[in-house]
């Protein structure tokens, strides 16, 4: 509410009272501030590090040693069964070759997990994100304008899966859907792995746009009824165009808002439920799995459980303060 | 006000009806055979697979099974397994096969548990959280203030079961400074001392959103302009933050906490799974493991009620305190 208003005063008065200074849009405008905070500054560049990690990752871990025992480079998936005892304890430490040592039972190099560890974090983070924006500002947009049945219909559903123990339905619905599309068909486990991935997507989506949904609708709502909107609707401005051209602009900053609030949300969401057993399966790295495996060896390989610890703690901690700092710049009433 | 109530009545019944129908469809008509599900690998043969398939009904069309459940919830109905009947009274959650139970008596004996943690971890983020929220608002822009609200942003930030893990770990586990979750049988100074540890980390975390309220709330409610009267009264410093300012910034935290039922019901679920309590959740995580499809359905419907009726129960009282409410 408050972001809207200040976007309305700030390009009608604008024009009138700072002819001088020319008028920046509510974007600028928070752009310039965040720029200010050092807090957004130092959370921006912690994401970019793990951002080029992540990209350079191949490049990361060519950095090491070849081992002397197996004499090949490290890479995240092939499984060493000469580097662990038989009891699968690792019988090689962090060296040269392994920064961060091997992992118990597969002797896979956990350096290399770590840094394609933080592939999947990301992108689901990004990619969920975007799509439950996309989704969120469409059926907010469509309800808030179109009111009558569809209102009710939309705000229902909003209801519907606000009331709904997400979590829960999340783990049991993520296995089953699994099964539906692998039914009856030969898959590797690499397969079985990219299927997880996108269902996982696909269902932190399904039951993440409602807030959005609920907010954008709720802003459309009151913004039809303003002036410029019941002028574009007079001229006969298609409803298109007004839903896209007049009413949109005004909701960018809650959208981006809450958009970069939902990137860290999704990264825990996705960790939490790797952890809990239903989220990314192997032999995709994943600091979630890495996690669940490595809590019952937490004492005698501390290397095995902190590298993604820290990881996960790290960039979901830049990404969600980076967030509030987002929230700040666009909210006039702050000042720090 | 009456219509009010039922209008909103009649809103939560649709919601909970919607996911009843919804997750049944979901679990009994989806791809996996519930029936192979409940039957274990080794000791599986085709007679005993249709004897469970028979049992539970899944031979029958789709509308019968879903009515057999409905009716089930009413009234109660019989399970035939083995040759043995058993009577399952209403709200009957189903049978499990795999442990042979019946739901209810799987969730509901370990529904306190999950009460018990959920109220401790209550206790301790309204009393942290309000304390800190209160401290902060009235240290406006010190050092103080903003140590709190920067450690409860970093608090809130962290992966909350990167942090419950950590504290089930090295606190309880290998350090030994507080005692592991042991069942009400061991005795119940044991049990809450076990409850100790995860009602406090789930509280701790759950503590950084209500400072921030809490804060909001009370620098709003400060700069009032009855407070301001009261302070020109000379009123002692005290009363005007206590008496008058902090039970009028107390209304939104008390419709948050409402709201939060949801959210808190999630948290017991990773706390649980972590520590080890025997609670709800951890019942529904083993279900998931084993494919156990009644004691998932029966821990969803008994999440989804719990969420509506708390939800419903916020709004009417909310109804009741702000009279705007019920004519929009």
């Amino acid at each position: 509410m408050l972001t809207e208003e200040s976007e309305e005063t700030a390009s009608t008065t604008a024009p009138e009272t700072q002819d001088v200074r020319t008028g920046r849009s509510p974007g600028q405008v928070a752009w310039a501030r965040l720029k200010r905070d050092k807090v957004a500054v130092v959370c921006a560049v912690i994401i970019l590090l793990f951002l080029l990690i992540a990209i350079f990752a191949p490049f990361l871990v060519s950095l090491e040693a070849v081992d002397p025992i197996t004499g090949a480079k490290a890479d995240p998936s092939t499984v060493h069964t000469e580097l662990v005892d038989f009891n699968g304890l690792p019988t090689v430490g962090a060296s040269s070759a392994h920064w961060l040592g091997v992992e118990p039972r597969l002797g896979r190099d956990l350096f290399a997990r770590w840094a394609y560890g933080a592939r999947p974090s990301l992108i689901i983070g990004f990619v969920a994100a975007f799509a439950s924006t996309i989704i969120g500002v469409t059926l907010g947009l469509v309800g808030g304008y179109l009111g009558g049945a569809s209102d009710k219909v939309i705000s229902w559903i909003i209801d519907f899966f606000l009331s709904l123990p997400i979590l829960l339905l999340v783990l049991a619905i993520i296995p089953i859907m699994q099964k539906r599309i692998a039914a009856g068909s030969d898959l590797t486990p690499e397969e079985t792995s990219a299927i997880r991935f996108w269902v996982l997507i696909v269902i932190l989506v399904v039951f993440g746009w409602m807030g959005l949904a609920r907010l954008v609708r709720g802003e459309v709502k009151s913004l039809r009824e303003r002036e410029f909107v019941q002028a574009a609707r007079a001229i006969g401005v298609p409803t298109r165009s007004i839903l896209f051209r007049e009413i949109l602009p005004n909701l960018v900053g809650p959208i981006i808002v809450s958009a970069s609030i939902a990137v860290p949300a999704y990264i825990t969401y996705e960790a939490t439920l790797s952890y809990l057993g239903a989220g990314l399966v192997e032999p995709t790295a994943s600091w979630g799995r890495t996690i669940a495996d490595a809590q019952n060896l937490f004492a005698t390989y501390p290397l095995w459980l902190w590298p993604s610890v820290i990881g996960l703690s790290l960039l979901v901690l830049a990404l969600s303060l980076l967030g509030d700092s987002i929230r700040d710049a666009f909210d006039p009433t702050s000042r720090r | 006000m009456l219509t009010y109530i039922l209008r909103r009545s009649a809103l939560a019944l649709s919601v909970i009806m919607a996911t009843l129908v919804s997750a049944f469809l979901l679990f009994f008509a989806g791809p996996s055979d519930p029936a192979q599900a409940m039957c274990p690998e080794t000791k599986c043969n085709p007679a005993r697979l249709e004897a469970i398939t028979k049992s539970i009904g899944l031979d029958k069309p789709l509308i019968e099974q879903f009515l057999t459940y409905f009716k089930g919830l009413f009234v109660g109905r019989d399970f035939v397994y083995a040759g043995d009947t058993v009577h399952c009274g209403a709200p009957c959650l189903g049978f499990s096969f795999v442990t042979r139970r019946s739901v209810n008596e799987e969730l509901f004996t370990r529904f306190p548990n999950t009460v018990v943690l959920a109220l401790m971890a209550a206790v301790v983020f309204v009393t942290v959280g309000v304390t800190f929220g209160i401290l902060a608002a009235v240290r406006r822009g010190s050092a103080s203030d903003r140590g709190l609200v920067g450690g409860s942003q970093v608090l809130g930030s962290i992966p909350y079961y990167v942090l419950a893990l950590l504290v089930a770990l090295y606190p309880v586990i290998l350090w030994n400074i507080l005692p592991q979750y042991s069942s009400i049988s061991a005795g119940v100074g044991p049990y809450f001392m076990g409850m100790l540890a995860p009602a406090l980390i789930l509280g701790l975390v759950t503590s950084a959103s209500y400072v921030r309220y809490t804060r909001n709330s009370m620098i709003e409610t400060l700069s009032m302009d009855y407070i301001r009267t009261a302070r020109s009264k000379g009123i002692n410093e005290r009363t005007v933050l206590f008496k008058h300012g902090f039970r009028a910034a107390m209304s939104p935290i008390a419709t948050i906490l409402g709201l939060d039922i949801a959210a808190l019901l999630t948290g017991t679920l990773i706390t649980e799974q972590i520590f080890g309590v025997d609670g709800i959740g951890r019942r529904g995580l083993a279900a998931l493991r084993s494919f156990d499809l009644p004691v998932i359905m029966g821990t969803v419907l008994i999440g989804a009620v719990v969420v509506v009726v708390m939800n419903l129960l916020v709004d009417i009282a909310y109804s009741f305190i702000d009279p705007r409410v019920r004519l929009s």
